[in-house]
This record gives structure tokens, sequence and C-alpha cells, in this order.
């Protein structure tokens, strides 16, 4: 079902914007139909939030990040994509300048981020990977200190209210459970209105509720014109706001589309899971022989079809007329999430897109 | 800014630590004692009063020179290297610090963790002096504390630089240790051996000079001794005195070993930098 694959040249670009769009890079193409928020916004657009080009980076005979070629515009929200050490990381630490690359070059609005790293973080949000908090400073304090690095000018108490921390900000963050500190993390990252949000693994540590509290922060900061650009290694957490997303697996961009983009790629299959009391692959032929069905298996009590949406009626009735009784059937739009999986590399089952698998 | 932000967070975090207070206690113990037993001893063994400087001195070998160059290591070894181990250094340079605000301001922060207590521990003893037999002498008194503060400084800087050159907890602990045995022990050692190595007398002819230069150059190369010699000249009140001609060779060593503690405060912070700045966190 998989008969389309982006690839991403391995050969140097140069850093020309303005060279022509690859066939291959489907991302690109999609700009013109990005949401409403960007367009409006087109008076600070011209501006890239950030741009590599031809990026390397080798840990001795490791290549944790090859040839990657990546650009979000200003405004935009981007998710970032793929199994943890696929060099997610390692590219985010390199906007940040914690890890220098190899090869290649590393804007970040506009800066280059080996030069002008400080430039770049005074107007920049950070919610970095493997961070730890001070433990004996307050959650205010921690703040305050934000607020006093970057000169801004921002109440820690409203920042503490935006992410759920209100009345804790007296408290040692030593005592902050693992999503507290997310929270306190992410207060410090929106502290002086940056223009630029990077957020590596943004929903680690946090319960449903809280993830959906974060992507709606997300989603408040982009509308005031801010780009965010986060990691993840789950789609569902970033497939409600993301205007686009790119898929990394060992080191490469495997995909980069927007989620309509993606979803008219893979079709508008669902996936239908029927219990039924006993089925062989003799009753599965009348399924199969259906217009819309792409596959059907069994396994047992449980019959899996992938099919377009209009087909689950004539699947349920044609393993009725198969001698089959339908016990109970669910659907699950996984489409994209086997597209992520595929291009992840992984072929474990995930039955619940937006649970987090951990680090 | 950034690095008086970076220090002031530093101390604050420190400030917190029991650490901190258990140093104010331990310095005000041992300063007291110090005064009260020197009151005593000095003026039982002769009948006039006797300035605090007297015992400052008298505190100079042990506490001074041994315990404030340990407890500096102590509390900065892991400033640099602490914070990257743990990933708070992440949040740190998320924010607009550069690497170099970084371990400048460690320094900074981590010697006023190390100076307040100190400060703290040395009131309360001078107001025993001063209601006591001593005879307090309140500028050579603070004055000798600002030295110990320099002391403290010129550690913290060796250790800073150490913890932002490794990135292992683990080597930063054993650097600090084998910084405090080489300055404390070993290079002492070495200097007291020296007459018995090279012959006692002038030395061997092939050496340019004489043992007792050779010692002197030695003593000031290293952080402990170039403090012994300037804060001996100070509590004596002849740091940088005007020489006379038999006395210029004080005076240059003297100059030296401030100059020696400058150079102890500003290099080991620049060499870790060195690596620091280049390095991949």
């Amino acid at each position: 079902m998989y008969w389309f694959r982006f690839r991403v040249p391995h050969t140097v670009d140069t850093a020309d914007d303005r060279r022509p769009t690859p066939p291959w890079r489907v991302g690109a193409q999609n700009r013109n139909t990005l949401p409403n928020h960007l367009t409006e916004s087109a008076g600070t657009t011209g501006m890239t939030a950030i741009s590599l080009s031809g990026v390397t980076k080798r840990y001795g005979d490791i290549v944790a990040v090859r040839d990657l070629d990546l650009r979000v515009e200003s405004g935009e929200i981007y998710g970032f994509l793929g199994p943890n050490g696929a060099g997610k990381s390692t590219t985010i630490n390199m906007l940040l300048d914690f890890v220098r690359p190899t090869t290649g070059s590393v804007e970040v609005l506009s800066m280059d981020a080996q030069r002008e790293p400080t430039a770049v973080r005074r107007r920049i949000g950070v919610l970095p990977e493997g961070y730890d908090v001070y433990d004996r400073l307050t959650g205010r304090q921690h703040l305050e200190f934000a607020v006093e690095s970057k000169t801004a000018d921002a109440d820690p108490d409203v920042l503490l209210d935006r992410v759920g921390l209100a009345g804790a900000g007296g408290r040692k963050a030593g005592d902050y459970s693992k999503g507290m500190r997310q929270r306190l993390v992410l207060a410090m990252a929106l502290v002086g209105d940056p223009d630029l949000l990077i957020l590596d693994e943004p929903s680690t540590g946090l319960d449903p509720e809280g993830a959906k509290e974060m992507r709606e922060i997300v989603q408040r900061e982009a509308d005031r014109g801010a780009a965010v650009f986060f990691s993840s290694h789950v789609l569902g957490q970033v497939e409600t706001v993301c205007d686009r997303v790119g898929i990394m697996r060992d080191g490469e961009l495997v995909a980069e589309d927007s989620i309509e983009g993606l979803r008219e790629a893979v079709g508008t299959g669902e996936r239908l899971i029927v219990t039924v009391d006993a089925a062989g692959e003799g009753d599965l032929t009348e399924v199969r022989e259906l217009d819309g069905v792409e596959s059907a298996e069994v396994d047992g009590d449980t019959v899996t079809v992938d099919c377009d949406a209009e087909a689950k009626t004539a699947v349920v009735a044609a393993l009725g007329e198969a001698g089959v009784e339908v016990e109970d059937f669910t659907t699950e739009d996984t489409s994209l999430e086997d597209l992520f999986l595929h291009y992840a590399g992984e072929e474990s089952d995930v039955t619940a897109p937006t649970t987090e698998v951990g680090q | 800014m950034s690095v008086e932000a970076i220090a002031r967070k530093d101390f604050r975090d420190a400030v917190r630590s029991r650490w901190l207070l258990g140093l104010a206690v331990l310095f005000v113990s041992i300063t007291t004692a110090f005064m009260l037993i020197g009151a005593q001893f000095l003026s039982g063994s002769e009948a006039q009063t006797f300035s605090t400087s007297a015992v400052l001195g008298f505190m100079n070998g042990g506490f001074t020179t041994g315990l404030v160059p340990l407890i500096a290591l102590v509390v900065a070894h892991r400033a640099v290297v602490g914070e990257r181990e743990s990933g708070s250094l992440k949040l740190l340079l998320s924010l607009p610090h550069s690497r170099v605000d970084v371990v400048t301001g460690k320094v900074l922060g981590r010697t006023a963790a190390v100076g307040v207590p100190l400060f703290v521990g040395f009131l309360l003893p001078a107001l025993v002096a001063a209601l006591g037999p001593l005879q307090f002498a309140p500028l050579d008194y603070l004055g000798y504390l600002l030295l110990m503060v320099v002391l403290a400084a010129v550690y913290v800087a060796i250790a800073v630089g150490c913890s932002a050159i490794t990135s292992s907890g683990t080597a930063a602990v054993a650097a600090a240790i084998g910084v405090y045995f080489l300055f404390t022990v070993v290079l002492g050692g070495i200097n007291n051996a020296l007459p018995f190595v090279l012959g006692l007398g002038g030395g061997p002819s092939w050496l340019p000079v004489t043992i007792g230069e050779l010692q002197t150059l030695l003593q000031v190369l290293n952080p402990t001794g170039a403090f012994k010699i300037v804060s001996r000249e100070f509590l004596a009140g002849t740091l940088l005195a005007p020489p006379s001609v038999e006395q210029q060779f004080q005076q240059v060593t003297e100059a030296a070993a401030v100059l020696m503690l400058g150079v102890w405060l500003v290099a080991p912070p620049l060499a870790g930098l060195a690596r620091f700045e280049r390095a991949d966190l």
C-alpha cells in the first residue's frame, strides 16, 4: 500500500534558496496550501525560521545526521518525527549550538547558529531533550532566571498559570513530577514571546490531558506569529497541530509533507477490526473481492480489514453472508500511523496512536 | 549581565544547599577556637596584648592554606561538569548565555558560595577577639579576609577550569584531588627535599641559581605558596613595601607572588573554556 516514497537526495545541496523545487520534495510543493494563519501573517514572512543545508554530523564512525536539508518558514508549525535514535535530537542540538555539524550550514532566524548562538537564543524559546531542573530552586526562581537572562519583561506567575502550574511556583523544582518539570521548562521557553519555539519531545512525561494543553499552547504561540519546530516519536501528538511534518530515519529526512498531503497520498483508508465468533481464510474471499478493500487478514476471532470508509458496511455484510457471526467492530484511522511506522522502520503494531511509548 | 545572572543563580542554588550552612558553622568554630586559644597562649606567654593579626598569622599555616583550598575545590569541582551530566546545562544554554558566560559566572558564583561563609565565619570570632584580651586590628582583619577570598577564588577558578575541560564527573573529582595534593603536599614536599637532593649549601655548580632562589621560585609558582608569601607580608605590614637595596629580591618575590595569584585566577578557566567552547554537549 505504500506506493510512494520521498527520497532526500544524497548530494550536497547549495544554500541557494531560489533553486527550483525538486520533484521529490513533496513537502515543498505543498507550501502554497499553507493554513490561513500563515498566509495572514504574510507581513512577517520572508524570514526563514530554520534553514539547514547539507548538514552532516558524525560521531567517529557513526553518522547521526546525513546530508540534511530542511526549511521551516516563519510562523509555521513543523512536526519533526522519527523513532528514538533517528537523529532528531542531534539536529535540534545543532540548532541550539549544543552540537556542531561536521559539514553543512545551520541557520536559525537567518542567523548562523554556530557564529551567533546567543543572538539566536535571545529570540527563541527552547524545551530541550534530556534536561534537568535546578532541584533547590523554586519554579518561580527558574522563571525569574529565564526572564533575567532574556532581559524580558514577563510576569513569572502569569507564565506559571499559562502552563498549569499556578500555585506551585513557590515549591522547589526538585519536588516537581516529571510532567510538572516539563511544564516549567515550557514556561521558561515562552518567556519573552520568542519568534521560534524549539521543543524536543515536549509531551514526554505529560498525561493525555497535559499533552493536549501543550498542543493548545503551541497553537496559540503559532497564532501569535511564532514558528514552532517540535519533535516527537509519536505521530498522534503532532498531526492535529502541524502544518507540515518531516520524518527522520537513520539520520535522513525520508518524508516531508503537510498532514493533508500525507493523508491524500495514503488515501482515505481505514482499518476495520471485527470481532467474530470464528473465521477462517475461506470466509475472507468475498470480502477481499469487494470494491475499496485493500487487504483482509484473520487471526483467531479477529478480522482486520484495510478499506475505504464507504466499504465498511459491505465488509460486515459480506462476513455475515459467509456465515461468520459479527460480535463487535471498531474502526481506526491508522493509515497515517502506518505511514509513519513504515518510514520510521518500525514493524510493531501500534493500536493507540496517541499513547506515549516512553523514552 | 549574563554572567551576573548565572553567578546569582548559581549562588542562590548553592546557598540553599546545607553545605554552605555547614561551612559557616565550621569557619565560626575554627576561627573562634583559634582566637580563644591564641588569646590564652599569647597573653599567657608574654605579659602584653597581642594583635588579632598575630592569631591570623598563626592560622595561616594550617587552617587557611590547608582548608580553604580544599573547601573551594569541593564546592566548585562539579560546577560545570555536574550540570553537564545532569542536563541542567542544556537549560542554561537554551537561554541567551554563551559558554564564556557560563564559566565566568560559575567562577564568580562559587567564589561567593565560599566567600560568604568565610565572612560570616570570621565576624563572630572578630567580636570575641575585640572583647577579649586580643587587640583587634580591623583593617588587617578585613584585609586578611579578602585575601582568603582571593585564595578561595583561585582554587575555585582551578576547579571550574578542570570542570569545564572534562565531560565526566569522576574525572573532575580526580582532578580536584590531584590539584589539592599537588599544591599542598607534593610541591611543598619537593621544596623541603630540595636541599637534601641537590646537596646542602649553594647547590651544584650547574645550577644558575641558589637553592634558596629555586625554592622561592617553586613556592611562587604554587598558588598556595604564592598566597603564603602575600599573606605573610600583608600581616607583617610589609607587602610590596618600598625596597631597600638588600630587600630587592624580596620585593620581586612578592610582586611575582601577587602576579601568580592573578595568573592562577585567570588561566585555568581560560584553559577549560578552550576545550568547553569546542565540545559537543
